[in-house]
């Protein structure tokens, strides 16, 4: 047998697709979260009791040294650590409009968030640019990560 | 100590349309069992699997494994995760003295899968990541590499060099379907999809399957007079969550100091003579060649283009072509390396052949994590 069959759909095969579906509850640190963007526009991050750690985005147990966290208020805004223009969706073909995404620092927290970057041209985003959240409108808040649009230069 | 007796492997490719998964296992197990002169049904005491559901497309997919591998009405147990987690869970059964041959298996059949991206998007965080990715996840290694190359000072062709590098090496393996013979400036030239993250700095899929048998020392013995000797094993998490990673393999640092540790092996650059690393991402091969502790972190770029990683230099890395080259064989992956530094530890790695005998096979949890294993094996 010298000749391949190269196109596995031209072989007896079963084109399989599955449709899942979950909720996936966001707990208690996620839920008082996203509750407070929407009814405040304002952002929330937990400081470790005992070390100190102010994580971002919160949550009630400290991950370094597994103790409890309280609540604190931040501005939401931060500084850029990496940011790339995405070219490809998830099938790898060209995205219709490249997007930016950013690793960015929140201020006044050892915290972070990976999330797009808004009114912005690529060639003009740079390390260290300081960025601000731009929020959807409150009627259309769903209590999740895309309630914050994107970031946005300041 | 325990020891590799057998090893056979099916592949790699970057499609195998005229078999199935199972079919590919079958002949990969076929073969380890001729190498190592055992018979599955009558000589292993326990089977090992390393696969993933999401991969599969099945669910349960430990529930599909024993047919092929000679495994039925046998104790049989499925680790979720790369090859190199089975092969300390084999060594672990065999030292606990469960069992004196353990067999261990991991494939790939990734040409199946036509929604790889999807699939890594459900491993993000689905409450702090996947509603924002739309694009595909890629874009978080080249998050990553750019944080790697500011803290290194690196250069786009220090991270260009190391596939070049690795397709060519591929060009002495008749396993590596993406073997090339490009050039830095065929690298240059490949499209920034994942700004600063190129194309080709991106290891494609492939299909096979990697099957080992492994034995207890005294039965090593009477099977084989060239076993291979697991002479350290290593694994380490750091965390799943991007707000608090390090971003610089640090899972890898300390894999490696666990298995370094128990090898006894102090100076890694003077007792280590080759390495398979992870270089699923280009930029990966360099994070990891400064996780094994073969350079300094300032001095990897440096030293891979002085010809210190290449097949004829100090510690030669990824001889084989790596994933760059052989491609992303999913959990697999550990596969591939061990067994690159099994054949070359036995001689029967034909014309890419290196003088060794200590060798390090090292792999990455792939997107989105920071986990990974490492394993040193020697002569």
């Amino acid at each position: 047998m010298i000749e391949k069959i190269t196109d596995p759909e031209k072989l007896r095969h079963w084109g399989g697709k599955i449709e899942l579906y979950w909720v996936y509850t966001s707990g208690k640190a996620g839920d008082l979260f996203f509750k407070k963007l929407k009814a405040d526009g304002k952002f929330l991050a937990a400081k470790c009791k005992k070390c100190c750690w102010i994580y971002f985005p919160p949550r009630i147990y400290c991950p370094k040294d597994f103790s409890e966290t309280e609540y604190l208020e931040v501005s939401g805004e931060g500084r850029v650590r990496a940011f790339t223009v995405a070219r490809l969706d998830p099938y790898e073909k060209e995205l219709k409009k490249p997007e930016i995404y950013a690793l960015i620092d929140i201020d006044g927290t050892n915290g972070s968030i990976i999330h797009l970057l808004g009114e912005v041209n690529a060639e003009e985003v740079s390390i260290g640019m300081r960025v601000k959240p731009v929020l959807k409108p409150k009627e259309q808040m769903l209590g999740d990560l895309t309630d914050i649009l994107y970031f946005k230069p300041i | 100590m325990v020891a590799i007796v057998g090893v056979g492997f099916c592949g790699f490719n970057s499609t195998t349309p005229d078999l199935s998964w199972k079919e590919i296992v079958y002949e990969a197990a076929i073969k380890a069992y001729s190498d190592a002169g055992i018979n599955p049904r009558r000589d292993v005491d326990s089977f090992v699997t390393c696969e993933e559901d999401f991969w599969e497309g099945v669910a349960i997919s430990d529930e599909f494994v024993p047919d092929q591998l000679g495994a039925v009405v046998k104790p049989t147990c499925t680790v979720c995760s790369d090859f190199l987690y089975g092969l300390a869970t084999a060594y672990m059964q065999i030292k606990s003295g469960l069992a004196e041959i353990v067999v261990l298996e991991a494939h790939s059949k990734a040409s199946d899968l036509k929604t790889l991206g999807n699939a890594i998007r459900h491993a993000m965080d689905p409450i702090w990541l996947r509603p924002i990715s739309r694009a595909h996840p890629y874009y978080l290694a080249a998050l990553e590499m750019q944080i790697y190359m500011c803290e290194r000072g690196l250069c786009e062709e220090d991270v260009a060099r190391v596939v070049v590098k690795n397709k060519n090496n591929a060009l002495l393996n008749p396993s590596a379907p993406y073997a090339a013979n490009v050039k830095l400036e065929d690298v240059m030239r490949s499209p920034k999809v994942f700004d600063p993250l190129k194309k080709m700095e991106i290891a494609q899929t492939s299909d096979g399957a990697v099957i080992l048998v492994v034995a207890s020392d005294e039965v090593a013995r009477k099977l084989t007079d060239t076993p291979i000797w697991i002479k350290g094993i290593g694994w380490w998490t750091e965390t799943n969550s991007y707000d608090t990673a390090s971003f610089s393999a640090l899972y890898a640092y300390k894999a490696a100091k666990m298995a370094y540790k128990m090898a006894g092996i102090a100076n890694p650059v003077k007792e280590v003579d080759f390495a398979e690393v992870d270089d699923r991402f280009a930029f990966k091969e360099l994070q990891h060649i400064e996780a094994l502790q073969f350079a300094n972190k300032f001095e990897v770029a440096r030293l891979l283009r002085d010809g210190y990683f290449d097949r004829d230099g100090v510690i030669p890395v990824n001889v084989s072509g790596g994933s760059l080259g052989v491609g992303n064989l999913l959990e697999c992956t550990g596969g591939q390396k061990t067994l690159e530094v099994i054949l070359q530890l036995r001689g029967e790695a034909g014309k890419r052949q290196i003088d060794a005998e200590v060798g390090v096979a090292q792999v990455w949890r792939y997107l989105p994590t920071f986990s990974g294993a490492v394993a040193v094996l020697g002569v």
